[in-house]
Order: structure tokens, then sequence, then C-alpha cells
């Protein structure tokens, strides 16, 4: 009986003039030249450089998100080709095309199990890529144009998921869709019930919101437009962006972190390209078993005229969705992500601190990292309120209440400062009052320039605030839970809007410092109208109807 | 330059020729760097031109939409308060008071979710961000900045009523007249 020599047959294979004439390269000895030209002479590769710092080996260092964001992609992009052979988006065959892939066609219900879960890891893959690169603070000098590129990738990667849950054509799809459309209807000039639209011309069949629409109502054009930016106008701006993304990581290498005395730099391959195999592989296979174990929601088919009650974003729009309990449409909606996206952007032009690069430093940078830190936090909390604390009507539950128990009426709203019979307050004392407070805030840690002790600050503060609480509770104003809400949000406003500023940044040159002081502010104010909506049930601190300026 | 230096004509045996008229030459109006920065300002223009032709490309001029008119059947079979009869199908509550009818579309003006009707209550309640509304569409708490819109609504000879979701209003002292209420006093 023959042998089967393995080493023989392999030989063959890879002296053969078919190998030969695909890869690249002479006989394979593993030198240093061998991997090198291995990287240099494979397209697919060679945009990895042919060494790198043994640094972004660690997966401590990187978390790997940045190539586990990019290995779903390209998941999200050969699932999604899959399930365009069987899905057409018109009204009347959507949702059906969405059922028949489930029950009806081999591995539809896999398939799109995978590509929605993988959408959502997606999500969590950048946004934790994001905070990796902000924590070791990667996006300093050079890197500032590519952090920037970063950021418009995790919005259009929220973009991408928007318009992908409006193809199913279920009760989710439409109800997202109409409010997301409707919010771009309240842009300011541009939306025909923004500020200042009805005054340019806007109307319902002429603004933004008539573009993305196709139409005055969510209809057949919406869904074939968020069709092809689905399927073809988002995912290739993504490419081109992704293409710039790698290209500026390749040309400004990999970390800016200072040269170890003894740091020599490591094959890329196989040490790095290995690792991206691995983490590849390991997200296939998690979105697989995922896929296998739980199905993708599928909610009944569309009602244009009935909602679902409650409605709910997906996760990742639901802290969005709280912010518009509190705020009107073209702030929560239009502005306040605006400022998020321009102010994240801004973030390498303002930070010149030239410690803590390329490595965890909590204690160099503290004010960035507690700044950012806060946002994100607060970003999951309305998150977590708007998924876990919301009930029927919209009300607040709490976890224990029932939500077959119906809330009573909530009391009528009131606003602070507005024109007469609106406002409990005249208007003329609300603009100086509310525009002093805000501008007051933006300035005064920079015009304190000696040292203060932050507990002392912090321990006369709260105790203010709960005396307050304290007198409110025994006038009969306010219970217990308001008192809380009250100590909890005026304290964090305090402490984050000007403690901090006042000890870390108030050295900061005057734009550097405006652009930081009011995207905290900015910030500072969500928390307080949150604040003034909980506990004293205000619709509004200052209202100007006249030009739909509402806060 | 030739190094020589070409010998005197003689001006007797030859006669130097009349000059020739000068050619000539148009002055150049326009510089070689003039004439570049016009041309990127043309194909800066052109691209102009496109982005506002590719934006305009993207409003539809023809749209094919329901109407939004429609007949709510007799108003005498309605009770008093509000109908939810057509909600599911016109996105309307047809409310009956002593005096008659008025029709409220049922869209939050917050975001254009579809509140629903307590009665026990009194209140409309949008599922969406919580917005409350009274009997009339005003809004008496959560998000939404303005009242309900009532719709056009029209008592036909026939003891029909026609309502029309084209024509709206929801300003306190307009929307309580015609053509946003139908005077209906027999019971």
């Amino acid at each position: 009986m023959p042998t089967l020599d393995l080493e023989k047959i392999k030989k063959e294979i890879f002296d053969s003039q078919l190998w030969r004439s695909v890869f690249r390269g002479g006989v394979w000895k593993d030198t240093p030249r061998d991997r090198a030209g291995h990287i240099i002479g494979n397209v697919w590769l060679h945009l990895h450089p042919v060494k790198v710092r043994p640094r972004a080996l660690k997966w401590a260092y990187t978390w790997g998100m940045g190539g586990i964001s990019f290995a779903l992609y390209l998941l999200l992009t050969l699932t999604g080709v899959a399930l365009m052979f069987y899905y057409r988006p018109t009204i009347g065959l959507a949702y059906r095309d969405i059922k028949d892939l489930e029950f009806a066609v081999t591995l539809g219900m896999f398939l799109r199990n995978a590509h929605r879960w993988a959408a959502q890891a997606m999500v969590v893959a950048v946004i934790a890529h994001m905070v990796r690169v902000f924590l070791t603070g990667a996006y300093k000098k050079p890197r500032e144009f590519n952090w920037g590129i970063g950021v418009l990738l995790l919005t259009l990667t929220l973009f991408l998921s928007f318009t992908g849950y409006l193809l199913p054509w279920d009760q989710l799809a439409i109800w997202a869709v109409t409010v997301g459309t409707n919010m771009a209807g309240a842009t300011p000039v541009l939306g025909n019930e923004g500020p200042l639209g009805s005054l340019v011309g806007m109307r319902i069949n002429n603004d933004v919101r008539f573009t993305l629409l196709g139409g005055t109502m969510v209809g057949e054009n919406t869904l074939l437009r968020f069709y092809v930016m689905h399927c073809v106008a988002v995912p290739l701006v993504v490419g081109i962006l992704l293409i710039l993304h790698f290209w500026r990581i390749r040309k400004d290498s990999f970390s800016a972190a200072p040269y170890a005395a003894a740091e020599e730099k490591v094959d890329v391959w196989p040490h790095l390209v290995k690792r991206e195999y691995i983490g590849a592989a390991g997200t296939t296979l998690f979105i697989m078993i995922w896929s296998i174990l739980q199905n993708a929601p599928l909610e009944a088919i569309a009602n244009p005229n009935v909602t679902t009650n409650p409605s709910k974003a997906p996760w990742y729009f639901v802290g969005l969705q709280e912010l518009l309990v509190y705020f009107d449409p073209w702030i929560a909606g239009v502005l306040l992500p605006g400022l998020i996206i321009v102010g994240l952007i801004a973030i390498p032009y303002i930070d010149t601190n030239p410690k803590g690069i390329g490595s965890y430093a909590w204690k160099e940078r503290p004010f960035a990292n507690t700044l950012f830190l806060l946002g994100v936090v607060m970003w999951f909390a309305l998150i977590f309120i708007g998924y876990a604390l919301r009930g029927p009507n919209y009300a607040w539950y709490w976890p224990w209440e029932s939500w077959y128990m119906l809330k009573a009426a909530p009391p009528a709203t009131w606003s602070v400062f507005g024109p007469k019979g609106v406002g409990a307050y005249p208007m003329l004392l609300g603009i100086p009052l509310i525009g002093g407070l805000f501008g007051g805030s933006i300035l005064l840690p920079k015009l304190i320039q000696r040292e203060l002790s932050g507990k002392k600050l912090m321990g006369g503060f709260l105790a203010a605030v709960a005396a307050l609480a304290a007198v409110g509770m025994a006038m009969g104003k306010m219970g217990a839970t308001e008192g809380a809400f009250l100590l909890f949000f005026l304290g964090a406003s305090f402490y984050f809007g000007f403690v901090l500023p006042q000890r870390h940044i108030r050295t900061l040159d005057w734009p550097r410092y405006l652009v930081t002081m009011v995207l905290v502010v900015c910030t500072m104010g969500i928390l307080l109208k949150m604040c003034a909506r909980l506990t004293f049930n205000i619709k509004y601190l200052l209202t100007i109807p006249a030009i739909s300026m509402n806060v | 330059m030739s190094e020589a230096t070409p010998p005197i004509p003689d001006p007797v045996a030859n006669p130097i020729p009349a000059a020739a008229p000068k050619p000539i030459v148009p002055k150049p109006e326009m510089s070689r760097g003039d004439f570049l920065w016009a041309g990127w300002g043309m194909l800066a223009a052109f691209f102009a031109a496109s982005a506002a032709a590719g934006a305009r490309f993207m409003f539809p001029n023809v749209i094919y939409e329901p109407s939004q008119k429609f007949n709510a059947g007799p108003a005498a079979s309605y009770d008093l308060g509000v109908s939810t009869k057509w909600l599911n199908e016109q996105r309307v509550w047809i409310i009956r008071t002593p005096s008659g009818f008025y029709a409220m579309w049922a869209r939050c003006t917050h975001l254009g979710c579809t509140p629903n009707w307590w009665g026990d209550q009194n209140r409309f309640k949008c599922p969406c961000h919580g917005s409350n509304y009274t009997l009339g569409g005003d809004v008496i708490a959560g998000p939404a900045p303005m009242p309900l819109w009532r719709a056009k609504v029209d008592l036909a000879p026939t003891g029909d009523l026609i309502v029309d979701k084209a024509v709206l209003e929801n300003k306190p002292g307009k929307r309580e007249l015609a053509p946003y209420f139908a005077d209906y006093a027999s019971t």
C-alpha cells in the first residue's frame, strides 16, 4: 500500500506553474525578505506596512475594533447582496418578501438574522473603536484629519442602519422613518416646519423632507429612495471614506507613542495579518451563532395610520428619541446631533495637550477623558431611559411597574419665560436671564484664574441645593424623587460644567477655550433641561414663538 | 547672434527699400494666467450647476398619492364624543359636539405619529414621545409644539360628512368655525 506523502503533494502544488502564476514570488523560505514580499506583492495585503510596532499587535491596546468593524462591513455586504436576490422594494411586496425570506427561502432567515445582527454589532464596534482611539489620544497630530473621517464613518454607519430598517416595511420601519423624516422637516430654513422655513418659502412639497420621502408622505417613492441609499449610494460613500481612512493609517503610521529604547518593529506577515484573520473569523463565528440562536425582529406589516404603543426606535436611536421628549425637534433632532458630529471632528484641533499619546493616560489628560466619557455615558443613559423606563404612551414606567396599569394623565406642563399667556414670567426678563446664564457659564471658569478647592466648591453647592430641595419639600412643592433628581442633575452640571473646566482648561487660549465651553455648556444644558422637565414639569425655560426658539 | 559684422550696404547701389507695413499684432486682452483662472472658474461653475441640477432631479414633479378627501358616512350615525371609526383607514377622528362636528387629523404635531384616544382620561396621547392633547386638540403635556390640526368638514345634502385633510387649521378662534366645523343641531 503506497503511503500518502503530504510534503511531496504540497511541494508539487506550490511549485506548479498554476500556483506560481497566481501568487507572485519564488519558493517560500520564510525569510524576512519573503514576508516583506508577501505583503508588497499581494493586492489585498499591500495596504499594510511590511513591519509594524509591536503595540499594534496587543489586543488590550487596540481592542481590535477597527478591524472588526471592517470585517462586519464586509459581512454586511455579503449578506446584503444575498438578501437583494429575494427582496423587491415596493409597498405591496417588501413585507411579503421578508416573510418569504424567513419561511420559504433556504437559509433566508439565517442570512437576514446575520445581516441585522451584524449591523447592530457594527454600531457597537465602531463606537468602541472611537472610544479606544480617544482614550489613547490617537487622534492627535498628525492624525486629526483621519479622526474626522472616522467620525463621518460612524455617522454613516448609523445612517446605513437607519435606511436599512425601513426596508422590511413593518411597523418599526414606517414609524421610525416617519419620525426621522419629520425631524428633517424641522431643519431650520430647509424644512417646512423648521424655524425660518416658511419665511423662505418652504412648503410640504418642496423642502428637504420632500426629497427624502420623494413625496409628501411616507410611500412608494420613500421605500425606493431608502433602498437605493441603503444598497448603493451610502455604501459607495463609506467605501471611499474607508479607503481614505486606511490610507491615512498607513501614511501616518500605526502609533504616535514615544518609542521605547528596545522597541523593534515586527513583521506584519504573519503577526498582524494572523490577528486580523482571527478577529474576522471570530466575528463571523459570533454573528453566525447569534443568528442561529436569535431571530431578527419583524413587527406587524406597516400601517401608515396607526402607531404601535409605545413605539420605540432601535436601541442605538432610543437616546435620540428620549432627547426629543425634552427639546423641540429642530434642537434635539438637528442642532444637537450636528453639534455632536462637529464637536467630535473639532476635538483634535481643540486638544493641544501634547501628553497622553499612545497610552491610556488617565492622569495626563483628566479633562479630555472625563468630558468625552461623560458624553458617551450620557448617550447610553438616555438609551437606557428610553429603552427600559418608557412604557405605553411613552410615559415613565419604573421597571417594577406593570405596563398594563395605565398611568394617570400627566399634569399640564408650563413654561417659565414667554409671551403673555404662554410663560409664567415675561419673555423680556427671560431673554437676558437665560442668555446671561448661558454666556456666563461659558466665560466664568476662565475669568477665575486662581486655584479653587473642588471639594469645598462641590460640598457648598450640594449643601445649597439640598437646602433648596428641603425647603421645596417642606412647602409641598416637590417629593423625594424630585429632590433626588434636582440634587443629581444640578450637582452633575455644576461639577462637569464649572468645577472641572475651572480646574483644567482656564489657561487654554480663548478660541479653543470658547469652542470647548460652548460644547460643555450645551451638554450641561441637556442635563438641566431634563431636570426642569422631570422635576418641575417645565415644558420650556424660555419660549420665543415668533422665531420658534424654545429651550 | 552672429559674430561677423555684416558689411555696410552702399546706399547708392542698393537703396534701402521702403519699410514694409508693420503687421498688426492684436494686443492680448487676457493674460495666460487670467485665462487659466477663467477656465477654473468655468469648471467650478459647471460643477456647481451640476450639483444644483442633481439636487433638482431629486424633487419629483409628479407624485402619486391618495386623495385627501373622503366621505365619512351619514352624520346621524355618529354619537356624541370621539369616533375612531375612520382612524385605521383615513387617520381622522370624527368628533361630535352637541352643536355639530369637527374632524381631527390624527397626526401628532411633534413628529407625526398617530396618538390614541383615552376616553376615561379625556386625552389624546402619542405613543412616540408622550405628547398629550385635550379633546379640542390643544397640547397639555409632552413635547408637541402646537395643537392638532382639524380638517375641513362639510355636511353634504345627502346628510353625509365630507372630510378634506388637504385643508387644515389649528388656530383657536379659526378652527371652531366653518369650514372646520359643521353645524348639526338635530339629534
